[in-house]
Formats: C-alpha cells, structure tokens, sequence
C-alpha cells in the first residue's frame, strides 16, 4: 500500500540513485532493462501509435512493435533508421532531435523528446538495442515493482491501468505533490504569521525583501472589492482613516469584519464558486432552454457563503443532498414514503435547502435534441464527472476518458467507477416549497407578464390554425369526405386528407411554426414562479427530455445497472465491467476494511453520491482541501500557490509554496473547513497588506520577474461584474436585493432585439425590467443565458459558462473601450452620477473634489482640479444649445425569419410589454448642459486606470 | 505580449504631446514601437496562403443537391430506404435531387443546375471540391462548434483565433479575425467565433449587418468626434499621472494604446464597411443589383476589401440550409442568395491577383441523407443530418485547382475514399498558412492544446 510520504521519499532519494544501478535482475543485463524499464515505454508513449499499433495504418511503412521490423526501417530511412552500437550514425536519434525541419518525429511539440529520454535512447541504441523477450521483460518490471524508489521515482499504488507497463510505471514524487497525503508542515521562524512565515522564508532564501505596507486607501479599497466586490463609500474611507490613525491593526480587523458580516460577501464569493460550477439560467446547445428556478441554487450559494457554512458540508450537499433529503424524509416517515414524497414535493425546509443544493449537478450545458439517449446520458455522465472532479479535487477528469491517463496516477478505469458513481443520477425539476429565506418578490408580476406574452402567442397561433382548420374542411367537404381534425387525419394516406399546410401560404406556414414554438416556450417559463427546483435523483432511467425532466411517477424494480470502461472512450466499445469507485490514488478508502475493494462505492441504486461525497469531504482527502484554499488564495492574491485550480496534475503548474499551501489546507480542515477564519487569516499577513510597488524593481525583473514569490502586493483589473456593480453603486442607483427571481438589466439595446437561432425558431427577445428597482441590481442576480451573452460583460471577460474557469482573462482589448466610452449604459451611470453630484455639491472645485472621492476614494491633486475645471468649462460650453434625443422603446418588433426547411425568408411580429409602462433611468435628454458637462467627467473617471485597476 | 516597450519617460513624453502632436503620428509613433499581441509573426514553414475567407452555410447544405450529384438518387425517389443514417426510424424513403446536374468548366467538376455564376470555367476551373470529410454531431450547435472551433463542447477557440494567434494580423487598426452574419445569429451563437483559452485579442469581432457595425464603436449621437478627442486627451492625463505612480504596473500603457487604437477605428471601419466607393461593375459582379443576392454578395464584397486592408481571417455565416422538406424551394433559394457572391469573390480575387495568397473555403457543418422520414404524415421532400458524408469547396490560397478528392458512395451516404475527420481539414488549413497544427500550441490548464485537439493529419490530396 502505498505509506510513502513526500518527505520519506525525499530523504533517501538520492541514495536509491545509486543503488539502484548495481541491483537487478540476475539474467537481464543493463542493456535489457533499459529497453524494458525507459525505451519500450517511450515507445509505447510516443512513437508506436503511428507506428506499430494499428497494423492498418504504419506511417512511413515503418513498424517499431518488434525488433525485426523497426532494424528494417521503413519507407525512407530503410536500415539507416537504427544501427546497433552506433547511435550517432542512427536515423532515429536525428529525427527525435529535431535537427532536420522534414523529419522531426514524434511531430507534436506535445510530444517532444526530453533531453534526458533522447539520451536513454542513445545508451540503449550505443549499448547495441537489445530486446527483452516478453518473459524477460516481465520478469526485469516484476523485479523492478518491488523497489519502493529509484531513480525514475516512486510507483503510486492505483487500481491498475489497462496494462502492466502503465501501472508499474514511476513518478518523480515532486510531480504527483497533490497526490500524496498531507502532512501539516513546521511553520519557520521568520514571522509570527504563518503565512508571513512561509513566504518570507522563500523570500530571504532568494535575497528579496518583502515590499513595504500599503496606503490606508489603497488597503480599503483592496479588502473591500475583495469581500464585497463592492467600492468602499467615501464615508467608510474617511472613517477607515481616522481608525488607521488611531490604531492600524484594529482598524484592520475591525474593517475585515465588518466586511465578512456584509451580506455583499456572500454575492461577490459565490461569483466565484460559480466561475468554476458553471452558473446559468439556461441549459444552452440547441434550445438553450430556460433553467426555471435555477436562481435557488444560485441563492443557496450565497446563503452558504454569508452563512459561513463549512466547506466539508457545502460538499456534501451539492453532491448528495437529495440523498441526504430521502434519508431525512425516510427517519420522518419511513422508507415507503421516500418515492411519494419526490412526488407531492413535501419536504421540511431543511430538506428542501439540500434539494437545491444538487443543482450543482445540473450546471453544465445540456440538451438532448437530435442526440441518440445513451449518447446524451454519456455525454451528461462525462460533463457532470469532469465538473466534480475539476471542481472538489482539482483533476481534469475527461484527460482519461479515453486511455490511462498520460502523466497522472489516475487509470482509465477510475474514470469509469467515478462515473458508475452517477450511473444511477437522474436529472429533474423537482417540487420542493419555497423556503421563508428565499425571495418571492415579482412573482406575481412576473407571472401576469409571462402570461400576456402566452396570450399573445396562443391567439396568433390559433388565427393561423382556424384558417388552416377551415381549409381542410373545404378541402373535405370537394371531396365529400366528413372533418378530421389534424391529429387523427396525420397518419391516413395523402390522397385521403388535404395537402399539409393547407389553407396556408409560405408565410403563413412559417409564421405557424413560430407561434407554435412561442407557445410552449411561455408555457414552459411560467414554470418559472412554481415552487420546483432544478436537482436529481436517483433511479434507473429519467422521464422526459432536456424540454421537461421529470420524477418517474412509478418507483422502479430494483434491476441492475452495469456499468463499463468504454474502449478509446467510444459508446460502441464497452469493455471490462466496473463498478462504482472513487480515485484510488489517493490511498484514501472509500469503503469499510472488510471490503475487499478498499475504494469502491455502493453498487445499489441508492447511496453512490452520498458516499462519494463523504470520500471527497474526508479530511484525510488531500485533494479536496488543497483545491479548496488554493482557489481562495487565489482570489485574495490574483494568483493561486498552484498555477492550475483545475488540474494539480502532472502536468499542472506546480506549486510556488508548496509547504504554505500544505499548512493552510491542514489548518482549513483542522479549524471546521470554515471559509470566514480563513480570510481572516490571510489578510491579517503583511503579505495581504503589502503595496503594490516594490522599491527594488529592477532588481526584482531579474530575481522574480513573475513576481512568484510575492515580494509585492499583484495589480489586479476589476471584474466584469464588479464593474458594473461599481458604477450603479456609486451613481447611487444600485438597488439593495435578496435574490429571487432572476433580474432582467439593460442590457445593449441592439443585442437584446437582436434574432438569435434556436431549434426551429428564434428565440423571444430580450425586454429588461420595467422598472429601475428591478433592473438595477447586483449582476450576480442578473438573468444569465448561455446562448446570450451580456455584451458588456463578456468583453470585459466573464467566462463562457459551457465551461469551469479556473482563473479570469483581463486582457484589454479595444471594444472594452467602445462599450466604457459609448455605450448607452455607461452614458445612463455618467449621468446619474452627475446628477448626484449635482445635488450633493455647489462650486465646480466642490463636484470634481466630490466625484474624486466617490470614485477613487481620494481627493484630487491640484494640478488634476485646475484641468478639470477648464474641461467642465469647456464642455459646459459644448453641451450649450445641444439636445440630446430622448430614446424611444419600441413595443413591438418585426423580425424576419428564413424558414429552416424551405430556405424562404418570412416576417412576423413580436410584442414588447415590458417597454409598455418602462421607466426608464435618467437620461442625457433629461438634464441640463451643466449637469452634462459634469457627466463627461464622471465618464473620463471610469474609463481611467485608476478606476478599472486595483492595487 | 506587452505593448509597453517604451521607457516611461518616453511614454510620458508622448502623452503628453497628445492633444497638440494629433492622434495619428503619436499613435504611429506608438504602433511602431509596440510589439501588439496581433503584431504579423512569421509563418511555421513557407506559407501558400496568407489570409482565409470561410463562407459558412448554416444548417448543413446538402451535398447532394449542390456539389456531388447523384443520378441513382433519382430512380430510387420515393422507394423505402435502407439506410440507416442519423436519428432515422420509421419508415424512410430515398429522396432523388430535384436539380439536374451537369460538369461545368475544362476540368468537368460536378455541380447541380442551380449554380449559374459557379459554373462559370473562369470560377469552377479554380475550385477543389472536396468529398471525403465526416463529421460527429448531429444536431446544429455541436456540429457548429465543431466544425469552427474543433471541439464539439463550444469552449475553444475558433480556427479564427488560432490564425491570427499564430500569424497575427497585419492592419492594425482593424480587427484581425471578423466575423459576419445574417441579422440572426446562427445556433450557438458567438461560441463560434470565441477566444476560447486564448488571450481575448484573438476574438473573433462581429461586423453587424444592420446598425453599428461594431456594437458601441460610435460616441452617443450629442457628442462630435472632437468631443471624444478631447476626452482621451483628458484621460491621458490622468492616466499619465497615475502611470507615473504605479511605474511597476505594466498593463497601463497597454490599456490606454487600446483607446487609441479605438479612436482610429472608429474611422477604418465604417471605411472598409462602405462599399459605395465600389464601381458599379464591381457591385454587379457580386450580385448587388439584386434582392436575393444582395445581403451575402455585400458580405463577399466587404470579406475582399478587409482582405485587401490586411484582416487575417474573415468568415460569413449564411443560414438556412436545413431543408428537411421543401427541398427544391429551401435549396434553389439558398443556392440563387449565394452563388453569385461567391462566384464574384474568386473572379474578383482572382482578378486582383489576390486569389494565390487568399484561401477560399465554402462548408457547412455536416451534410444530408439521401433519403428522409414522412414529416406530418406525408412524403416530405427534404433530407436529415448526415454526418457521414458532406462536401466542401476550396479555391485559391495554394490548394488543388479544377479537381475532386474524395468521394461518397453511390448514393451519398457515405464518404468511401480519402475520408477525413473534420480535425485534418482544420490542420490542412493551417498547414497552407505556414502553420503546423502540432506546434501552434497554447499551454491551458496544464496541457498544450491545439487545434485538433489530439493531433491530425495533413490531406495532401488537396494542396497544390
């Protein structure tokens, strides 16, 4: 078993080095195991899939599989290819270096040749390339697997890849890190804070002094957008300052504890669970078909954050709290009421807040249109498997989908006995009462808006039907045959029923189509205001399609389901069986000792999840907790310890620190996994409160140019959502929200109305709230629709919700510029803010002085208020005798539509009533040029560095 | 990566002139100076082509009944169908082309009698008609993602992207990889022309066809151009001071390089999008003096111009492909709105002496069965998904001239000879850019990932 510690190992490796030269197998000579150990399996690994393995298609007519064939050569090099004792006059050695632009082999830069394997391949080539037989070589791995370590590293103990060279091949334990168990390190000396301790160590280490402390202002408006992803309000700075004065260490902790009991920290801290999770209001793919109630789940995080629920249970109940939910209803009730209460939807608000957890497991993109059943379900196991795996423990789980994996102690088959884990998981929209903590504000308004775009629909759908419907009777009546009406005429012969569309010319048969989809996508969205949740459950198969799932109203019998390691990962090539299993190169058991398969979950219908969970939420774990605070490091620094959130693998970036970021998963784990002593922890370092400048900068360019080690404090843009944010909180339009229902945001006026194909149709049009109290919140309630991006914040880089980010894009590119300069939100926010100012402030001196502090947080330099008062003057004069236009909001749009089986474009109508009764934000039209000129130097503000960067 | 090569005394030496210097020879002064992330790099090896215009039929074209004519289709209209292709169950029949078919030009290349201004020797003589690719996902989205990005998940980047992150693009002051479409999205929307992993400057940018062509690239209607130019001039002053204290921060410049470069834009790009400073002949050639060619024959004519200008990689989306009935009526409507444009493309590139350098390609995202379910009860003459078979047209940009590689069986079902997945297509393409889809490589989430995902092959069948 493998009891191998990272520091045991290290210890004695480079005694192993050296042994392990000398010791062997008797028979087997160095050349032999060499072959066996190093050459076969880097053939293996990177030349023989051209070259041996499909005996259909050797590239080149050159086959490495036996000695024979690959001294032959091939098709070009011939005998050149390989001589025996001569690896200098060898083809082979030429082309693995690259030297020659025509013939570098193997041809993928992913794929390259070390140094040092181009070098074992020129011993083995000058050593005369001996070839163990089979026999020999399993007896020299045999041999070989009983050495806890050599040179080539440390075997970590799997359930067992597809052949032996894979599972008896070593490791360099520096790169498996996340693999082996963690241990709590000794905290060093060079601080009291540990964090402090840890990194300072590194520094003096590289000779680097650690940047000196940050400004006041720059700390608040720091800890503030890190807590809250909210701006600190010029009184909370100015309060901030006179605390900083008086005593800076309880001003400090006094601050971040003011900021950890916002409730703004659980909306800014669930955007990033939701980067990695997926969140949207969509399923995406062909229908993007609305997920009603996803906002529960959304929600829950929030509440979970603010709640400061423990990381180990926030696990557990994404993961299994249906589980946990039927096991509650099965102690309340007894067993034989578990089914029906999936049905009826009775569950104790307890209950119901684990239903919505699952939502997790309902994130990705999903849509089973035109896609074969076992397909679609493979493609959901293979998106939700990746997802947990990418999510809890940091693995990239579809990189061995298809094979043992390339670089990591994970077997292909551990992907499959992680996915039987689910085989049993099915997807619905389940009821489950609303909890007193949810918001159900604008359900009934919502509802009666819904319902008048249904009525809408339905009415024109049914003019176009009765013409049709009168049709066919004429139809009827010339051929003297009785009325049928459309569904039972559908099957019967042509010549015995009127032609299909008849009654109905092109554009009319077009227009039908339409308002028939119409028809069900309103109904389907009134789905919205009913009290269901988007969750799972376990059974043998799902009702219904990604259009509606539902609970299977029969409980099933208890059949088996098998499930199997998919060959190459094809559908179509099940092969050895498995059953449900967690990843076994943890070490970490998932079962009881009297199991014989020490990682195997249960194979009953019931119960896989909750026990994956619990193996996932065990502290023994050293993936879940090093995952976990990994992402959260990252977030306070802009860079994580280990480069890679997603993937700790191999091939991962490795960790800058790998003794802190083992320390503080420890002392997450040891504390209660609880989330709020952990930012506590962090920013109380000196580390956290550093500047972001350091004084030795040219020295730094060449001792950490990357400013790994943390010698000052990273620059960081603010997010999509923060900017948004920003600019409606200090306008002083940013509406305070409990959730609920999913707000609907001026969005790009053109983008909202603009067509965008789903199956069949086009999709309805965007219309944002009526009203400012609903459109004008927070963007992390913001309706979010996978086929739709919000144009403004997809420039500014709010990921692609299809899928997991691991760590936000920043770049600038040129359109952020259009949109921050131009576009009528940002004009609406330059307004308001004005206006603001307006009514705050009299002298010129006073708005600009104002604006400054509201938006930077600081006072402006008098060079700064000299030439901005000369460009208030300026553009007073300007904005003089101009009168902006007032915008008008269309309540009804013609779009036109090719229609997708006959090619002929069409036109049809579609109603707008949330622009009805809109009340719109204050406009340009609205003021004055005083007020206008004021508005163009609020837009300079946020359009400045200063603004959009945090130091 | 970082365009902030000058010293910051340099820097602020520049901004400060700007308002008095004029924007354009500070921002020359500039462009020359920084190494931009869309800077031209050179190509992997000796490139044939240098740009790519992608004309991207929506819906799946069928194959069939545009560049691979099947006569046998035509004695089996309406007998019961063996075939087991797609989603098919039920009852299916084959479906005969409702178009003749004939060879057109010296080198007799197929085409169905509803191409005109194709079948043109001048405009078929030039084409390589490709038969042999297969895609994977049969339904719209998927098929989409694949075909534009190489991955069927919609989170990569598109062949767009990885053109200009490997070529970079040669105007500046205009996007390096545009993208056009039809007033309505095509299904997926801007997944198809998305970044993916790769830094946001090789997004594809929409140019919209009605409206701005770049959302927000105006200022709002109340304030003039000076207006604006004052206004950076403003914000390069208190970027400048602000720059001056935080001389450790490296993205600053970057950023305010990126609202001048804004600033000339908004004059190149109504520039290339304005077409009336186009003589008549050219307009006509492209199809512009009537309705049904106009829309696509517009964005044929603006893809050559932003060509001209130096856009790396221009591709048009035009839907409506998917005639699962009316097939007669869907695929003539479809085949009249494009032909011209896309005949008037190559004669005009080619005239321009364009066409060697400038890669042509004409797909959709799979092709159509050769036969279809009843629909509603009766004989619906249309056709489903077909992933196995589809065709593909290339002209110019170094390929194979007045030639077919591959084939379909005799009924179009299937692709038989020199079959490719969808990945070797994509690496071929790169390849004729001078690009090797084995080393144009972006390190993400700890794997160097590529276009073809794992790796392909080059069809040397269709390189000249």
């Amino acid at each position: 078993m493998k009891a191998v510690s990272l520091t045991s190992v290290r210890v004695f490796f480079t005694a192993i080095l050296i042994l392990s030269v000398t010791a062997g197998t008797h028979a087997a000579t160095e050349g032999e195991k060499l072959f066996t150990l190093k050459v076969q399996p880097l053939f293996s690994e990177k030349c023989n899939g051209c070259h041996g393995d499909d005996r259909e298609k050797i590239k080149g007519e050159f086959d490495m599989l036996t000695r024979e064939s690959l001294l032959a050569g091939g098709e070009y090099f011939g005998k050149d290819v390989l001589q025996p004792g001569n690896s200098a006059g060898s083809a082979l050695i030429e082309t693995v270096k690259w030297l020659d632009p025509d013939w570098e082999m193997p041809p993928k830069e992913n794929d390259r040749l070390t140094e040092e394997q181009i070098a074992l391949l020129e011993k083995w080539i000058d050593l005369g390339a001996p070839w163990a037989d089979e026999e020999k070589q399993s007896a020299i791995r045999e041999e070989e697997a009983k050495k806890e370590v050599t040179d080539e590293g440390i075997i970590v103990p799997t359930s067992g890849g597809l052949g032996d060279e894979w599972t008896y091949r070593r490791y360099q334990p520096e790169d498996v890190w996340a693999f082996m168990p963690m241990e709590k390190p000794e905290v060093p000396e060079e601080s009291d804070h540990p964090i402090d301790a840890f990194l300072q160590a590194k520094l003096s280490e590289a000779g680097i002094d650690p940047a000196p402390e940050a400004d006041p202002l720059t700390l608040i408006r720091r800890a503030t957008y890190d807590l809250t992803g909210l701006p600190p309000t010029p009184e909370a700075v100015s309060a901030f300052r006179s605390a900083w004065k008086d005593n800076a260490d309880l001003a400090w902790k006094g601050l971040i504890d003011e900021l950890l009991a916002s409730s703004h920290y659980g909306e800014r801290w669930a955007q990033h669970w939701f980067d990695v999770a997926r969140y949207a209001d969509t399923g995406g793919m062909s229908n993007d078909y609305e997920r009603s109630n996803a906002w529960r789940y959304r929600d829950y995080v929030i509440r979970a954050f603010n709640e400061d629920r423990p990381y180990n249970q926030f696990v557990i109940e994404q993961l299994a709290g249906d589980e946990l939910a039927d096991r509650s209803v099965e102690e309340r009730l007894g067993p034989d009421k578990i089914h029906s209460t999936r049905i009826s939807g009775d569950y104790t608000p307890e209950e119901t807040e684990k239903l919505i957890a699952t939502g997790f497991l309902r994130m990705g993109p999903y849509d089973d249109a035109m896609v074969k059943k076992p397909e679609a379900r493979q493609i959901y196991l293979d998106d939700v498997v990746n997802s947990v795996g990418q999510t809890f423990l940091a693995t990239t789980m579809r990189c061995f989908k298809c094979h043992d994996h390339k670089f990591d102690p994970l077997p292909t088959r551990d992907y499959y006995r992680m996915t039987a884990a689910f085989a049993t998981t099915q997807l619905a929209e389940r009821p489950a009462p609303f909890l007193e903590q949810e918001s159900l504000e604008g359900i009934d308004e919502g509802r009666a808006f819904v319902q008048g775009m249904l009525d809408f629909a339905t009415a024109e759908k049914d003019k176009l039907v009765t013409k049709r419907e009168n049709a066919a009777r004429a139809w009827y009546q010339e051929n003297n045959r009785d009325y049928l009406p459309l569904e039972e005429r559908k099957s019967l012969p042509d010549e015995e029923k009127p032609p299909r569309h008849v009654g109905l010319n092109i554009v009319e048969q077009g227009q039908l189509k339409v308002r028939e989809q119409d028809v069900w996508i309103w109904t389907r969205r009134l789905e919205r205001y009913e009290p269901m949740v988007q969750s799972v459950y376990n059974g043998l198969s799902g009702k219904g399609n990604a259009r509606s799932l539902r609970i299977a109203p029969k409980k099933e019998s208890s059949a088996e389901i098998k499930s199997f390691i998919l060959t190459g990962g094809a559908l179509e090539a099940p092969g050895e069986e498995v059953t449900p299993g967690v990843i076994s190169a943890l070490g970490i058991p998932s079962a009881s000792d009297e199991n014989e398969d020490l990682y195997a979950l249960p194979t009953s219908v019931e119960g896989r999840r909750l026990k994956l969970a619990q193996w996932i939420a065990n502290p023994a774990n050293p993936l879940t907790a090093r995952a976990f605070v990994n992402r959260v490091w990252q977030q306070h620094f802009g860079q994580a310890i280990a480069g890679n959130p997603n993937n700790f693998g191999v091939k991962g970036k490795k960790p800058t620190h790998p003794e802190l970021l083992d320390w503080l998963a420890s002392d997450f784990v040891e504390n209660g996994w609880t989330l709020k002593r952990m930012h506590r922890l962090i920013m109380t370092s000196e580390a956290y409160r550093q500047a972001s400048h350091h004084p030795q900068r040219e020295e730094l360019a060449v001792k950490d140019a990357e400013n790994a080690l943390l010698a000052y404090f990273p620059t960081r843009r603010l997010t999509a959502e923060e900017l948004r944010d920003t600019t409606l909180a200090i306008t002083g339009e940013l509406k305070e929200a409990r959730g609920g229902l999913p707000v609907m945001p001026e969005i790009n006026m053109e983008v909202a109305l603009q067509p965008r194909m789903i199956q069949f149709s086009l999709a309805p049009a965007y219309q944002p709230d009526a009203t400012p109290e609903r459109r004008n919140r927070r963007t992390i309630y913001a309706y979010k629709v996978r086929g739709m991006a919000d144009p403004f914040l997809e420039l500014f880089n709010r990921p692609n919700p299809n899928d997991s980010c691991e760590m936000r894009d920043s770049a600038a590119v040129s359109p952020q510029a259009f949109t921050l300069m131009n576009s009528d939100q940002i004009t609406d926010r330059s307004i308001a803010f004005a206006h603001r100012l307006m009514q705050q402030s009299s002298s010129p001196d006073e708005k600009i002085r104002e604006a400054f502090l509201t938006a930077f947080g600081r006072e402006p330099a008098p060079v700064e208020l000299a030439r901005l008062n000369t460009y208030l003057a300026d553009m007073t004069e300007y904005h003089e005798g101009i009168h902006p236009d007032r915008p008008e909001y269309p309540e009804e749009i013609t779009r036109t539509l090719v229609e997708e089986f006959s090619g002929e474009p069409f036109d049809y109508t579609e109603i707008l009533p949330a622009f009805e009764n809109y009340v719109p934000d204050l406009k340009a039209a609205d003021v004055d040029a005083d007020t206008r000129a004021l508005a163009d130097l609020c837009l300079l503000l946020f359009n400045s560095n200063e603004f959009v960067y945090l130091y | 990566m970082n365009p902030n090569m000058l010293s910051p005394s340099r820097r602020s030496f520049l901004y400060g002139l700007g308002s008095s210097l004029g924007s354009l020879a500070l921002t020359d002064i500039l462009a020359k100076e920084a190494a931009s992330p869309l800077a031209v790099k050179q190509p992997m090896h000796p490139a044939k082509a240098k740009n790519v215009i992608m004309l991207f039929m929506e819906g799946g074209p069928s194959h069939v009944d545009t560049f691979d004519p099947k006569p046998k289709l035509q004695e089996l209209h309406k007998t019961e169908s063996r075939s087991t292709a797609g989603l098919a169950n039920g009852f299916r029949f084959y479906v005969g082309s409702p178009f003749g078919s004939r060879k057109v030009g010296n080198s007799g290349i197929e085409m169905s009698d509803q191409w005109v201004h194709m079948a043109d020797p001048e405009v078929a003589d030039e084409l390589c008609n490709y038969r042999g690719c297969q895609a994977e996902s049969l339904n719209h989205p998927e098929a989409l993602f694949h075909m534009n990005t190489g991955s069927r998940l919609g989170a990569d980047p598109a062949l767009g992207s990885w053109a200009t992150y490997g070529l970079g693009s040669s105007n500046q002051n205009l996007p390096g990889f545009v993208v056009m479409t039809e007033a309505a999205l095509p299904q997926g929307g801007s997944t198809n022309w998305s970044n993916g992993f790769l830094p946001a400057h090789y997004q594809g940018t929409r140019l919209r066809p009605e409206g701005s062509p770049i959302l927000d690239l105006q200022s709002q209607a109340f304030k003039s151009r000076e207006h604006q130019r004052r206004a950076l001039d403003e914000m390069a002053f208190l970027n400048q001071k602000h720059a001056a204290a935080n001389p450790q921060h490296e993205d600053l410049a970057a950023r305010m390089e990126n609202y001048e470069l804004a600033y000339r834009m908004q004059t190149e790009v109504p520039g290339v999008v304005d077409i009336e400073s186009e003589p008549e002949h050219v307009k006509e050639l492209y199809g512009l003096d009537q309705k049904e060619t106009e829309t696509f024959g517009r964005q044929c004519l603006m893809a050559r111009r932003m060509v001209e200008k130096g856009v790396r990689f221009v591709q048009i989306f035009s839907g409506g492909w998917d005639s699962h009935d009316y097939l007669e009526r869907g695929h003539s409507s479809r085949i009249r709105s494009v032909d011209k444009g896309m005949a008037g493309l190559i004669k005009d590139l080619k005239q321009r002496g364009m066409l060697e350098d400038t890669l042509v390609i004409w797909c959709g995202e799979f092709g159509r069965t050769p036969d279809n379910n009843k629909r509603g009860g009766v004989y619906s003459l249309g056709r489903g998904h077909n992933v196995d078979a589809m065709t593909m047209l290339f002209a110019g940009g170094g390929v194979k001239k007045g030639t077919i590689v591959g084939a379909t069986d005799e009924l179009g079902a299937e692709a038989v000879d020199c079959v490719h997945p969808i990945r070797d297509v994509h690496c071929t393409i790169l390849h004729l850019l001078g690009l090797d889809d084995n080393k144009l490589t972006y390190f993400h989430a700890g794997r160097y990932k590529q276009l073809s995902q794992f790796g392909g092959q080059i069809i040397p069948e269709l390189i000249g």
